[in-house]
């Protein structure tokens, strides 16, 4: 079935377009205007913004952990609407069903969740699965576990790395790799409570920077195309900014991707030696074109945050709103989960909401500065609607900034920073740039060939965040999911997966080690076609070859 | 090849399909129960039970909420069996019965060895409240520290307290123990508390878990829960993704709610809010708790397990006929055990299926 959305504004930034165009679809995938036939189906998108489905290259949208917070939280995600007769479960508070329906309506078609721990991939797939419309993946996190470490500190080829991540993303089915605190996650477990980049891992002599920068190559090495997720030392500290700096100036001139950059853009100055360091921040990613950030903004919601950096997480403890949380010492990496509540009167919230707009205006590249709010850890993705209205407004920005304490006020540059993103910026950093950072081939793009992956928003001045909110339309591979703001049916999207070669020698030797390690067959943490609801749902993405 | 019995005679298994879909429409406010099954079979009955705008709950709520009520009113410092076998130089035990709740702990654990990453220290283990003769290890010292099931939580906290510097009020030789006790724990390096929630009440949860917390303040400890049977933690799970909540939640308001009174099934029977019930019981076949025997009755249960009254169809044993999904104690992940002796008799997700797909709008009631 041929579909046509007519006389839109086109805005997709990978193909230059900004203008007024028509969109051709047919058995799912974008198609270049045909000649001589009529289209079987046509939308009116006169009025509207027609682009690409949005990619989120980041947000904890499933697995253990998100599932620990779930049920750390039944306070926070009771449900108040009937659900519609065609789609069961979708108004459950904070359910796998919701969480597709939300980012559909919002024209989100692609999501990664970030943080998953290779021996509970399982748990991630089966709540992947049972989130409806959307396509995902996750990131597999490695780094803190003894076969990595003891590799490094007995110096063994680099290979081994590289074979290693080749075999846990195969067992995993992962699309790439993170690593959060280098070498801190298995300090914390020897009592460490504070872990910087050139603090050493006890027993295995090195240091948080050789472990990332040899991880980053083994990356590279493996040909896989997303560079190493890295989640930072320190995070959330004052003064961290320090840190960052230290980590972009070591990271070799290497491809590298820093998670929630805001958690890392404080200085120590003020009375209350916290403050928003962006400005210095932002100056060093303009001038790193090896690194790529995502923003990781905060809004004034409850929230609760949910970290593989389980060291970081345990000091959170005590400031828990409400107090309570859940520390979990997993195999070589963890998690922690502790709610948390940001308030426009409080000093250091006020600093981080802030902190996060500056990182946003200050870098000048939307192709390597990424919008997301680390869900739910900065704040919930169902305020991206509101962030997109800040970033294109400053006027908003005015109003919001007479709401923080005026202490705050002082401190950032916020107030006289006039930049606005236009809707072809916003395009970028949430289609074009995603598309590009993961190595996706098929979406992000409005080209001839792309998956009929398709947003379309009523163009509206006055109120972005109410168009953002509720796309007129959006199609999934082609079939229209979403009408008026509403989800109209499910339909199940695809798990992406990366399948990198590596030298499959390397599983005999991981065989022998879980076995003498753990007393436990490798096996049964890998996933197997016959554990998945939908074994066939699964799409690769391409390695360099 | 199933076989089904309506009140304890031979039924067509068609029949049987067409039966459950006509009690189940026909209710007014029907409870999906027991669910004792695997991953599949679990997320299949709360999709029934949210088509059907009843509730769901679990044979095992009791001893789940034992650790879920604290994990939500204070808090919990979990790790898995792995950790606590590689990594744990000193493990305390707690409570009667945990060999029974999990008969692999000894081994699983590694308790008779050095943890793989303390190779040069011996394992250090501590029971408190053990039953006569279970704290015994082929070739290792278990220290005790006796406690019947009733004054455990006294013990416990004595130990509690003593960890935190603060005076109790035992007698010598009793205090003087758990002052060893204490120091010993304070002492570990990467400790582990080892407890059933089927064995302990929530107070007891916490409390120990309050010791854990007290504990990290200046080393590191954590905690390897023993998860309640019959698939409890694997559906806590399902059920926290599906809905948000854990088990004990309805859908009578055409959303979920959560309420662990509220949803109890055997009150809902009991009580007669309920009038039909689905008891799901696919690994061992055990039966409701409720008393009431006029309600409606259609259970799933694997051979050998037939109700006697009601309609009953046969399931198979997940792991067992069928490959199945399951959260492993020995590894607290989702894996897949495949199939020991495999048949083809329908699991418990099939026969949902097959119920579901014989409901249709002009049921007559």
């Amino acid at each position: 079935m041929l579909t046509c959305l007519r006389g839109g504004h086109v805005v997709d930034p990978v193909n230059g377009t900004d203008a007024i165009g028509d969109v051709f679809f047919e058995d799912g995938r974008i198609v270049a205007r045909p000649q001589g036939r009529k289209p079987d189906a046509e939308f009116d998108a006169s009025g509207h913004v027609v682009m690409a489905g949005a990619i989120d290259i980041h947000s904890h949208i499933a697995g253990g952990s998100v599932n620990t917070a779930r049920l750390l939280l039944p306070e926070a995600h009771r449900a108040h609407k009937a659900r519609p007769v065609e789609t069961p479960l979708s108004t459950a508070g904070w359910s796998t069903f919701q969480t597709g329906r939300l980012y559909a309506q919002m024209g989100y078609t692609t999501v990664i969740e970030p943080a998953i721990s290779p021996h509970h991939a399982l748990h991630a797939h089966l709540e992947l699965s049972d989130i409806p419309i959307i396509d995902k993946g996750f990131l597999t996190v490695l780094g803190n576990e003894d076969f990595v470490l003891s590799s490094l500190r007995d110096n063994e080829s680099p290979n081994v790395i590289v074979d290693y991540i080749g075999a846990t993303l195969e067992a995993t089915r992962a699309i790439g790799v993170k690593c959060v605190n280098a070498g801190g996650v298995d300090a914390f477990k020897k009592n460490a409570r504070a872990f910087s980049l050139d603090d050493v891992v006890p027993e295995y002599g090195l240091t948080s920077r050789e472990i990332f920068q040899r991880l980053q190559r083994a990356v590279v090495q493996s040909g896989i195309r997303h560079p190493l997720h890295l989640h930072m030392n320190n995070l959330g500290l004052p003064g961290n900014v320090e840190t960052a700096l230290a980590t972009i100036d070591a990271s070799q001139g290497l491809p590298l991707h820093l998670a929630h950059v805001q958690f890392y853009a404080y200085g120590k100055e003020g009375k209350n030696g916290f403050s928003s360091a962006a400005a210095q921040f932002a100056e060093k990613i303009n001038a790193s074109p090896n690194v790529t950030v995502d923003v990781g903004q905060v809004m004034f919601a409850d929230i609760v945050t949910i970290s593989s950096d389980v060291m970081k997480q345990f000091n959170s403890l005590p400031g828990a709103r409400p107090k309570k949380g859940v520390i979990f010492d997993g195999d070589g990496n963890g998690v922690g989960v502790v709610p948390y509540s940001y308030r426009v009167s409080d000093f250091f919230n006020a600093v981080q909401w802030a902190a996060g707009l500056e990182l946003f205006l200050l870098t000048n590249d939307p192709m390597r500065v990424f919008f997301t709010t680390d869900h739910p850890n900065g704040a919930p993705f169902t305020t991206y609607p509101e962030v997109f209205a800040l970033l294109m407004s400053a006027d908003k920005r005015a109003q919001w900034l007479s709401r923080l304490p005026e202490d705050v006020v002082a401190l950032t540059n916020l107030p006289s920073i006039k930049r606005e993103y236009t809707i072809y910026e916003i395009a970028t950093m949430t289609r074009a740039a995603p598309r590009k950072l993961y190595g996706f081939e098929d979406r992000g793009s409005l080209g001839a060939g792309s998956v009929a992956d398709v947003a379309v928003y009523k163009n509206d001045e006055r109120d972005r965040a109410g168009m953002f909110r509720n796309a007129s339309y959006v199609f999934k591979d082609g079939e229209l999911v979403v009408k008026d703001g509403a989800v109209t049916r499910y339909t199940r999207g695809k798990t992406l997966r990366v399948k990198p070669t590596y030298d499959s020698s390397i599983n005999k030797r991981l065989d022998g080690y879980y076995d003498k390690l753990y007393g436990l067959p490798r096996g049964i943490f890998a996933v197997d076609d016959d554990a998945l609801p939908a074994p066939e749902a699964f799409a690769e993405v391409p390695c360099r070859s | 090849m199933s076989n089904a019995t309506l009140d304890g005679a031979p039924i067509a298994l068609e029949d049987a399909y067409q039966h459950a879909a006509r009690i189940l429409a026909c209710a007014k406010f029907p409870v999906v129960a027991g669910l004792g099954s695997d991953a599949a079979g679990v997320r299949a009955a709360i999709l029934l039970a949210e088509r059907l705008r009843g509730a769901y709950d679990h044979l095992a709520c009791d001893d789940i909420f034992a650790d879920l009520d604290v994990t939500r009113s204070f808090g919990m410092f979990v790790t898995t069996p792995n950790e606590a076998r590689v990594r744990s130089d000193v493990v305390l035990l707690i409570g009667p019965g945990l060999t029974q709740h999990w008969p692999a702990l000894f081994e699983r654990l590694a308790l008779d060895r050095p943890a793989y990453f303390n190779k040069d220290a011996p394992r250090k283990l501590i029971w408190l409240g053990p039953k006569r003769n279970e704290a015994k290890i082929e070739g290792i010292d278990i220290e005790t520290l006796a406690a019947t099931p009733q004054n455990l939580p006294f013990v416990l906290g004595a130990l509690r307290a003593r960890v935190g510097g603060r005076p109790i009020n035992l007698d010598g030789a009793t205090a003087k123990k758990v002052e060893s006790c204490a120091q010993a724990l304070k002492a570990a390096r990467f400790g582990a508390v080892v407890w059933a929630a089927a064995a302990l009440d929530g107070l007891t949860v916490e409390m120990l878990q309050g010791l854990v917390t007290e504990l990290n303040a200046t080393t590191r400890f954590t905690g390897t829960p023993i998860g309640a049977r019959s698939g409890a933690s694997g559906a806590v799970q399902v059920s926290g993704w599906m809905t948000g909540f854990p088990p004990r939640t309805g859908f009578g308001r055409g959303y979920p709610e959560h309420d662990p009174w509220r949803f109890d099934a055997r009150r809902l029977v009991d009580s007669g809010e309920a009038d039909a019930a689905l008891w799901i019981s696919a690994y061992d076949g055990e039966a409701p708790s409720w008393t009431r025997e006029d309600l409606p009755l259609i259970t799933l249960a694997p051979k050998g397990a037939g109700a006697k009254r009601g309609l009953y169809i046969e399931v198979g044993r997940p792991g067992e006929t069928h490959d199945a999904v399951e959260l492993a104690q020995e590894t607290s992940s989702f894996v897949l055990r495949r199939a020991t002796a495999p048949a083809d008799t329908p699991s418990v997700a099939d026969v949902i299926r097959e119920i579901g797909a014989r409901f249709s709008e002009d049921v007559p009631c």
